[in-house]
């Protein structure tokens, strides 16, 4: 049996707990302040962060970055939303944006993201998105996940392909990534010790706690003898079951008075930040939040989008406070996309028709943030746009990618992780 | 799809079942057909890990690179299956969710074709007691639209969810039950944005049409008021159309993404079917106030302006849609999508040209191209697949013929943990049908059989006795094969199950956790 017994598991348990006393107050409160939810071994090692922890967040079904980052200095904006548009942070309405700068604003469902941007731990770069036109969801969302577009050869995730060619942080971690979802994200296909798990708090084998490490052992040998994907997700569960085990998901405690709300994505990023504190050798973290596909009554003051709008922010914020505002340590950093933005015109649903150019999000310690970043971002003038209709892509994605890659994950074979492209590197860390 | 699954699998102890003695065996199948069975007596050989490319695959039949899946002649399980010796047998996997006793005896009387033209008959399957049942149970599943407006929405999704899945598991008709669940992914709404509307169209427009005339479910689906509401083309309206139904019913449900028509078309046909909207409680409805009685152009068919043709301009759409019925196109990428969910997932260019030409010559007739897709040939050369949830949900509910009264926590908690809720999946793309997407929900998939095989009271009850006719882990063993496996169970999978069963006392909890562990066997992940 591979169990936590061996070298491997402890020397994580170890680890995690002499880290986390490092960080919050020292061994002189070990007996005291070492909160419960993390795993009870305590031996002295060192640790080596070279990188960072990431979380990679896709935002499924086209956001619209015209209003999550929206332009309230450009009248065409306001001109091509009648009804949806948001109003400008100098007007008196109560339903005003909250201004970055002198040209963009986020709307209210997003002023949770403010402390970050202000603190300068929060980037976003705009009129970004994939090279390839297409406006189909699922085109668009492998193009971006494999991170090539129109090759049906690449199979692989560009995450998936940064761990696979990457030393693991922990020797012989057994779960290196894992996708909170029901389902694995192509940006993840590849990656070794890589799970889908939806809820860490509950991974294990039910029944009589008896004859549990026999069933276990019975699987784990039975599937040896199965194809892979078969054969290394069970391996790498039985692995994962002893891994999850000692953490408390349930009692776990986020540092800043961080509050996550209880929807899926906020729970989703809970667990993650638990993940990533108790420091077991997960390297990544892939979570989606779905419901922006706002073709009718999208409304990003009061309807779909602004609930929708609510829950991201109001999460990614709780996640702020958790792992990276203030003195905080935990060498994480965010990245969000979207397949592709929205229409810069509204349609007769009150909603938005697929477009292009789209906003991202950088979030961390060591992310050049505080600013909106554009490249040639002009007027939303029907001549400066694509097709007449939409926000023109002026930054590849896999620019801010790459960068994130090299300078944040220390991979330097970047043409292995986005094959057959030259990223521009553009500041997007420090 | 993907809601937050609030409810945890509880790691405790679950209550021990107690040996006792039952009634005889009521539901373990004919039988006289057990001395017919044999296992191959194959050993198993060492696994065949295939190699994962980490970037390119050089197979050029497998542009979305399915691992473990590409060789056309090996076959994913190579050790889990090579005592699948049968081709009746390997289309009974194929064309069932789940084989029992019952369905080897008619595959194996029937022999392929007869039993091939059994199921592509439901009609004259008698099926009565299920339908009784599913009546009953679920009478909802009848009302039409004004009716079924005034239930709550919970209740009406529950209904459907548990009849989808009570049917799929108890039906006879079997696999009319796998094409309700592939044009349920195909012409994918969820339901939680549509509500009772979901429920007509599950009536009106899969089952109706789900081994009937593909061009008459794609009329169906276009006039389907959840369809209109889903993809927003109840809104779409001169002079701001709306496109999400046009896009998606060119990508998904006729043309394919890459089916030659441009961003244009995209457009014209948005336009063309302006005014495509529904009326009272689910009722289609064309509203020509809201179309747009311009020229257009779409794949190469010109419509002249029109003012003032009124109600007859619903015409266009019509038009629409017979020609992405007729197209080519759609003739493929339908041909090849039925043969990915009912044969491989890598399929063989030939093939796809043959079921597209039966397409073409029948004018979209579904028995008509499965007939081309199941043969003994095709199906002794393919791969297996990969159970998805609800599939393997569906065969182990069959595997263990339990006493069932009702089937809520499987079709709602259960299948919640699983990630494949019946109509959850968000994006009209529908439920993934990929190995590498669902492969790693391993533990989810224990859990479940751990769940199934302890269950002793309430709406479902497993009753271990008929499995221990003959109390010797041999026995026990044979009873599985007999139950789950239509008697080809591997010679590893059962010596590992004898060897599980003689570890311990053998009682009935000890043949429960033993069914769990034939339930969540790798071989019984395949088909």
């Amino acid at each position: 049996m591979r169990k936590c017994n061996d070298e491997g598991c402890t020397e994580y348990n170890e680890m995690s707990r002499r880290q986390f006393v490092t960080w919050s107050a020292g061994a002189a409160f070990l007996a005291t302040v070492v909160p419960p939810w993390l795993p009870k071994i305590v031996l002295a090692e060192s640790f080596v962060a070279n990188r960072d922890v990431i979380i990679s967040i896709f935002m499924r079904g086209g956001a619209d970055g015209l209003s999550l980052c929206a332009p309230f200095y450009d009248i065409e904006y306001y001109n091509g939303r009648p009804t949806i548009a948001i109003p400008r942070p100098d007007s008196s309405a109560a339903t005003k944006g909250i201004a970055l700068d002198d040209k963009f604003m986020f709307p209210q469902p997003m002023a949770s993201l403010v402390e970050p941007f202000t603190a300068k731990d929060l980037l976003l770069i705009h009129g970004t998105g994939s090279i390839d036109t297409t406006r189909s969801h699922f085109d668009a969302q492998r193009f971006m996940e494999v991170g090539k577009p129109r090759d049906p050869s690449v199979i692989t995730g560009w995450l998936g392909r940064h761990l696979a060619s990457s030393t693991p942080v922990r020797t012989n971690a057994p779960l290196r990534a894992l996708g909170i979802a029901n389902g694995l994200a192509q940006t993840l296909v590849g990656a070794p010790q890589t799970l889908p798990i939806p809820n860490p708090a509950s991974f294990a084998l039910g029944g009589s706690a008896t004859t549990r490490q026999a069933r276990m052992d019975w699987l784990e040998s039975d599937y040896l003898n199965t194809p892979d994907p078969v054969k290394s997700a069970a391996v790498d569960a039985a692995a994962t079951v002893d891994l999850l085990k000692v953490i408390n998901f349930t009692g776990y405690a986020p540092a800043n008075g961080a509050v996550y709300p209880t929807t899926s994505f906020g729970s989703s990023l809970r667990s993650a930040a638990a993940l990533i504190k108790a420091d077991v050798g997960v390297e990544a973290v892939q979570v989606d939040i779905g419901g922006w596909d706002t073709h009718s009554a999208q409304d990003p003051l009061a309807g779909s989008m602004a609930t929708t709008m609510s829950q991201f922010s109001t999460a990614l914020g709780a996640l702020y406070m958790d792992l990276v505002a203030g003195a905080q340590t935990q060498n994480v950093t965010v990245v969000v996309v979207s397949e592709f933005g929205r229409n810069v015109r509204e349609n007769g649903s009150k909603g938005t028709d697929h477009g292009r150019g789209n906003v991202m999000f950088v979030m961390g310690k060591n992310v050049a943030g505080g600013r909106v970043m554009t490249q040639n971002f002009a007027s939303l003038a029907r001549e400066n746009l694509e097709s007449g209709q939409d926000l023109k892509v002026t930054i590849d994605h896999r620019d801010v990618l790459a960068e994130v890659v090299k300078n944040r994950l220390n991979n330097a074979a970047l043409s292995f992780v986005f094959p057959d492209f030259v990223p521009t590197i553009r500041g997007v860390t420090r | 799809m993907n809601m937050p699954v609030e409810t945890e699998l509880s790691p405790d102890d679950s209550p021990v079942v107690k040996a006792q003695p039952i009634g005889p065996p009521t539901r373990v199948g004919p039988r006289s057909n057990r001395r017919n069975f044999f296992i191959a007596g194959a050993a198993a050989a060492a696994a065949s890990a295939s190699a994962f490319a980490i970037i390119t695959d050089k197979s050029p039949r497998n542009p979305v690179g399915d691992p473990g899946t590409t060789a056309p002649s090996s076959i994913p399980g190579l050790n889990d299956t090579e005592a699948w010796g049968s081709s009746e047998l390997r289309l009974a996997r194929h064309i069932t969710n789940g084989l029992t006793p019952e369905e080897a005896f008619l595959a194996r009387t029937k022999g392929f074709k007869g039993y091939l033209e059994y199921h592509l008959n439901p009609d004259a399957i008698d099926n009565v007691s299920v339908e009784a049942f599913v009546a009953t149970t679920y009478p909802q599943l009848a009302l039409q639209g004004t009716d079924l407006y005034a239930l709550d929405s919970g209740l009406l999704q529950r209904q459907l969810q548990e009849a989808t899945l009570f049917r799929a598991a108890f039906s006879k008709r079997q696999l009319y039950e796998r094409m309700v669940e592939f044009w349920s992914d195909h012409f994918n709404i969820a339901i939680a944005e549509t509500g009772y509307l979901k429920m007509i169209d599950d009536r009106d427009v899969i089952r109706k049409n789900a081994l009937g005339s593909f061009p008459d479910m794609l009329r169906a689906s276009a006039h389907s008021a959840a369809m209109l509401l889903y993809l927003n083309n109840n809104t779409s309206r001169y002079p701001k159309v709306n496109e999400n139904y046009a896009r998606e019913l060119m990508e998904l449900h006729t043309l394919g993404v890459d089916g030659g028509y441009t961003q244009t078309d995209v457009s014209e046909v948005a336009r063309c079917l302006s005014g495509w909207t529904i009326k009272n409680k689910g009722d289609f409805n064309f509203d020509p106030t809201g179309h747009d009685f311009g020229a257009k152009t779409f794949l190469g068919n010109t419509i002249p302006a029109a003012p003032g043709t009124g109600a007859a301009a619903v015409g266009e759409g019509d038009k629409v849609l017979n020609v992405l019925a007729a197209h080519p196109s759609t003739a493929k990428f339908i041909a090849k999508k039925m043969i990915m969910w009912l044969l491989q997932y890598d399929p063989p260019q030939t093939l796809i040209d043959q079921v597209a030409a039966a397409y073409l010559s029948t004018s979209g007739n579904i028995p008509a191209m499965i007939r081309v897709i199941l043969t003994p040939a095709n199906i002794v050369a393919a791969p297996s697949k990969h159970k998805r949830p609800f599939h393997f949900v569906a065969s182990a509910l069959r595997g263990l013929n339990p006493t069932v009264k009702g089937v809520a926590a499987i079709a709602g908690t259960r299948l919640a943990l699983l990630g494949h809720q019946s109509f959850f999946w968000k994006t009209p793309d529908g439920y993934p049908d990929k190995v590498q997407f669902w492969s790693g929900l391993v533990m989810q998939r224990w859990g479940f059989g751990d769940y199934l095989a302890s269950l002793s009271t309430g709406d479902i009850v497993v009753d271990p006795t008929p499995f221990m006719t003959v109390n010797t882990s041999d026995g026990v063993a044979a009873s599985i094969n007999v139950a789950m496996f239509g008697g080809e169970m591997p010679a590893r999978t059962s010596d590992a199950l004898k060897t599980y069963l003689a570890g311990g006392t053998l009682n009935a909890a000890r043949v429960r956790e033993t069914l769990a562990l034939a339930i969540n066997s790798s071989t019984f992940q395949w088909y």
